[in-house]
């Protein structure tokens, strides 16, 4: 029997059209405007009408923002700082979760730890940052990567505790098991068993923490100084605030600033939301 | 047997806390450590010597803290119920009128990526759509006959908080969309089938079965944007920097000011105690109704 149909209701179609139309329009634009900008040329910049199609676009402002200020320098910072960040998050968080999901602990030691990983989640920064900052100084770690990946990896630590301990609750016990009545020690049915099975779920917590650390300003501003450790926003904030904005190049930086994480969340998108979440919402 | 299998559960547990202790030690120190210096800090003036609590006093009698909290409050009320509403109502629209699972998930898709584009390059479009004399939004309504002057969307105290709010909308109406969506996927089909046999209206439909399952997540959502919002620095910072005056400085950027623009560190370090202490209680009072898996 052909499953029953509800008659195509034409209004609301029309009000879905409408308004997924213009919701489209509104995130579009400003996007669209932000690469139009980016292509422009110095001398498009004092034009005096503005073109909204782009008019003979170049990629100056580009090399200008990476070579001639060179920016190129921040990106390396940025990718140095992400992704040591994520690698000490992802194994301080492996080393919190495979004792309470893999384990046999008491229950209460469990809730109380994942509690605890989401009150991190409710810290405010900038309440941090003045103390650390203190830290920082007494340490001479102030304007170097490691303050950076120090303060990173804590922040981010709640999100990779959530997920991990999601992902590795869904591996059956007997896996490992197994490879232990076979003789391998527990190190061995971690590394060969466990790991491989959970990969896809610790790439994806590696995916979400290098994305959070790449955009993150508050703390990349206040404890770094000078080229030898500030990230690209902080770059970019310099764009933005000078006194004459030169509007191509901080555009261009924009675009660069953006473009990895857009990049990356279309390789993790299916536990983006969950990760945000801690993992109320798990299907995609 | 049981003997063995009691030992084996107890050595367990040994190899637990063996890996848990020195893990969780070392983030227990980092996140410690600066709060018993705020702490102190709080306590002293800046040569170091403890002078009770008139930091505390300095703090909550600067008139501009209430100045701050005040845009705090009114940022909060225009941007959460503005991200919620839109939020559900295209997570509905979406839920009852797409049917093609193609179409869904590029609404999906194209639903995260606001969600990690970075603020600050956030900001970095803002500031085109706005700035005076260069903002795109201004040439857009004079083409199209609305304005015949420009508008000054970042210098007038109102505009210039409806700006830096619509900035967070852009960002996370979004991330609502995807909550709510998923949340409207869980609702059983029977009970909607049977009530729309029953030709109940779409208001109805919402108001009696679907808000049921999806009222755990409003509080996930007030929990998390709550978070944020008061987190919020870098697309204000990028965008206005608290101007006009201290119209669109929040808390995050008082704080800020306070200490690396004037270097008052007591006063600042008591704020952060404040900030600290207030947080915590509003944390413990919502997150016993978050609907997570803890166990």
């Amino acid at each position: 029997m052909r499953r029953h149909r509800k008659p195509i209701n034409l209004p609301r179609i029309g009000i879905a059209v409408v308004a997924l139309g213009a919701a489209g329009l509104l995130y579009a634009f400003p996007l669209y405007w932000l690469v139009v900008t980016s292509l422009k040329s110095k001398g498009e910049l004092f034009a005096s009408s503005v073109h909204l199609l782009p008019h003979n676009p170049t990629l100056a402002a580009y090399s200008s923002v990476l070579i001639d200020r060179g920016f190129l320098v921040l990106l390396k910072n940025s990718v140095i700082v992400c992704l040591s960040t994520v690698v000490v998050t992802l194994v301080l968080g492996l080393l919190i979760t495979y004792p309470i999901t893999r384990l046999q602990v008491p229950v209460s030691l469990r809730v109380n730890i994942l509690t605890w990983a989401l009150s991190l989640r409710f810290l405010p920064p900038i309440a941090v940052v003045i103390p650390y900052f203190a830290i920082v100084r007494t340490l001479q770690i102030y304007d170097q990567p490691i303050a950076l990946i120090g303060i990173y990896s804590l922040f981010n630590l709640p999100f990779a505790i959530w997920m991990l301990k999601g992902f590795l609750a869904e591996i059956p016990l007997e896996l490992e098991e197994a490879a232990m009545v076979d003789g391998a020690n527990r190190w061995t049915a971690f590394w060969q068993v466990l790991l491989p099975l959970a990969a896809p779920g610790v790439m994806a917590a590696g995916i979400i923490v290098f994305t959070f650390a790449w955009s993150e300003f508050l703390f990349a501003l206040i404890l770094t100084a000078t080229p030898n450790s500030q990230t690209f926003p902080v770059g970019v904030q310099g764009l933005v605030t000078q006194f004459e904005i030169i509007w191509n190049d901080m555009a261009a930086a924009g675009v660069i600033a953006m473009a990895l994480p857009l990049i990356l969340m279309v390789i993790g998108r299916n536990y983006i939301v969950a990760g945000l979440t801690f993992g109320v919402i798990r299907d995609k | 047997m049981v003997k063995a299998g009691r030992r084996r559960l107890s050595r367990q547990e040994r190899l637990a806390y063996l890996i848990l202790l020195p893990a969780l030690g070392t983030v227990f120190a980092i996140v410690t450590i600066p709060f018993i210096l705020v702490i102190q800090q709080s306590l002293s003036s800046d040569d170091g010597t403890l002078i009770g609590l008139r930091n505390y006093a300095r703090a909550l009698g600067n008139p501009q803290l209430y100045d701050a909290l005040h845009a705090t409050g009114v940022y909060t009320l225009i941007v959460l119920p503005i991200e919620i509403v839109l939020g559900l109502t295209f997570a509905l629209l979406v839920h009852r009128t797409v049917r093609r699972p193609g179409l869904r998930a590029a609404i999906y898709v194209l639903a995260i990526l606001p969600l990690v584009v970075p603020p600050v390059a956030i900001g970095v479009v803002a500031r085109l759509i706005y700035a005076p004399s260069y903002g795109v939004l201004n040439v857009i309504l004079e083409r199209l006959g609305l304005i015949h002057q420009e508008i000054n969307w970042l210098g007038n105290p109102t505009l210039a908080m409806i700006s830096v709010a619509s900035v967070d909308i852009w960002q996370w109406t979004p991330f609502v969309y995807l909550v709510m969506f998923s949340g409207l996927q869980t609702v059983p089909r029977e009970s909607v089938e049977a009530a729309q046999i029953d030709g109940v209206t779409w208001w109805t439909q919402f108001r009696y079965i679907e808000l049921f399952y999806l009222r755990p997540l409003f509080i996930l959502i007030l929990f998390f944007r709550l978070a944020d919002v008061l987190r919020v620095f870098d697309h204000i910072f990028i965008l206005t920097g608290g101007g006009p005056g201290t119209t669109t400085q929040l808390l995050s950027l008082y704080l800020y000011r306070i200490e690396f623009k004037f270097f008052d560190t007591g006063q600042a370090a008591a704020l952060a105690v404040v900030v600290l202490v207030s947080i915590s209680i509003i944390y413990t009072v919502i997150a016993r109704f978050l609907p997570l898996e803890r166990a």
